[in-house]
């Protein structure tokens, strides 16, 4: 797949899924629409009750990997930049952390997530959120403006992960911190995963290794790289999630097959700093 | 406003207002407008609130 195709596709893939509101991450899926599964998703990838409660109903869409540590770290006062913001789920529970004094800006590519994100927004009254179209491999920001540049489940759609790395890095105050929670590698996946445009869609082909990812990390520009946590998918996730059944249902996938997917896959929380 | 840029040569951009919300007028929220890079010459619409900044040529291919 070229990159031109693999953005068209990401794009349609994450419009159906906003206006069908749909609440997993492949638009192969229809079949969880439910806010209490969503719920129990969210919980699972350790976002607790109040969070959950304290966002306007119709933001959470579950399509990230889970991103507490970020928000942990989050200080009155501060610029956050979230990268491919969706529905406005992490902005909206950034936005209580930094107060009136700070400010949450959403970046998505995708128009119909945004218009959705910005009917939230203004359910919640959050006023220290704004949403912008544009593509995080070509940020509309200034060089040195944020504080910390959150993402959730998102760089490993993009086709050109050390750009998006690269302008992270550019965005950054000196002393900012880019905490990333993603979908990495630990074996490269089989050939026909590879050519799925629903794999890609639903966050798994578009996944590197996870040596890989970190030195693209390095190489923007963060010397110090930690890894916060580290999830895998044991395969029960795998058979429970409706987005992964319908990977498994498209691509006519024996379970053997899955389970050897299963474990070539693992979600990080990553954490860098921009040197003062 | 003063952290937006150019997504393109990430210069400064100027605002032009057609429409504001009238009681988010202290806010400044633009509902439809747009945004000019005079260096590379290009402008950015503004619609429904949401500023559109993706580079021109994804831009084209989404409408």
């Amino acid at each position: 797949m070229d990159d031109e195709k693999i953005k068209r596709e990401v794009r349609a893939g994450y419009a159906k899924i906003a206006k069908e509101g749909s609440s997993c991450c492949a638009p192969v899926s229809s079949c969880c629409g439910s806010t209490h599964l969503a719920e129990d998703i969210s919980k699972r990838i350790g976002y607790s009750e109040e969070e959950l409660k304290a966002v306007p109903e119709g933001a959470n869409l579950v399509l990230g990997c889970g991103n507490p540590v970020a928000l942990a770290s989050i200080k009155e006062g501060e610029t956050v930049l979230d990268l491919g913001s969706g529905a406005g789920f992490d902005c909206f529970l950034a936005a209580d952390r930094v107060g009136t004094e700070g400010r949450i800006i959403g970046v998505d590519m995708t128009s119909e997530m945004l218009a959705k994100a910005r009917e939230n927004a203004e359910k919640g009254n959050y006023d220290n959120v704004e949403f912008r179209l544009g593509e995080i491999e070509n940020l509309p920001l200034a060089d040195n403006s944020v504080d910390v540049v959150i993402s959730n489940c998102v760089i490993n759609l993009s086709p050109n992960k050390a750009r998006v790395f690269k302008e992270a890095f550019r965005v950054l105050k000196p002393g900012g911190r880019l905490m990333i929670s993603d979908i990495v590698l630990l074996k490269e996946l089989p050939d026909f995963i590879k050519d799925s445009v629903e794999a890609y869609v639903g966050c798994l082909s578009g996944a590197i290794m996870k040596e890989e990812y970190l030195k693209l990390m390095a190489e923007a520009g963060f010397p110090d790289i930690r890894i916060m946590d580290e999830t895998s998918f044991p395969i029960e996730y795998i058979a429970n999630d409706p987005t992964a059944k319908a990977i498994l249902e498209d691509l006519e996938m024996p379970i053997e097959k899955a389970k050897e997917v299963a474990g070539s896959v693992t979600s990080i929380k990553v954490r860098g700093v921009k040197p003062e | 406003m003063e952290i937006l840029a150019c997504p393109m040569c990430k210069g400064d951009l100027e605002l032009s207002i057609e429409e504001e919300e009238e009681e988010e007028k202290e806010k400044g929220e633009v509902v439809k407008g747009s945004l000019y890079c005079r260096k590379c010459d290009l402008r950015y619409p503004i619609e429904e609130g949401i500023p559109n900044l993706l580079p021109p040529e994804l831009r084209q291919k989404s409408e």
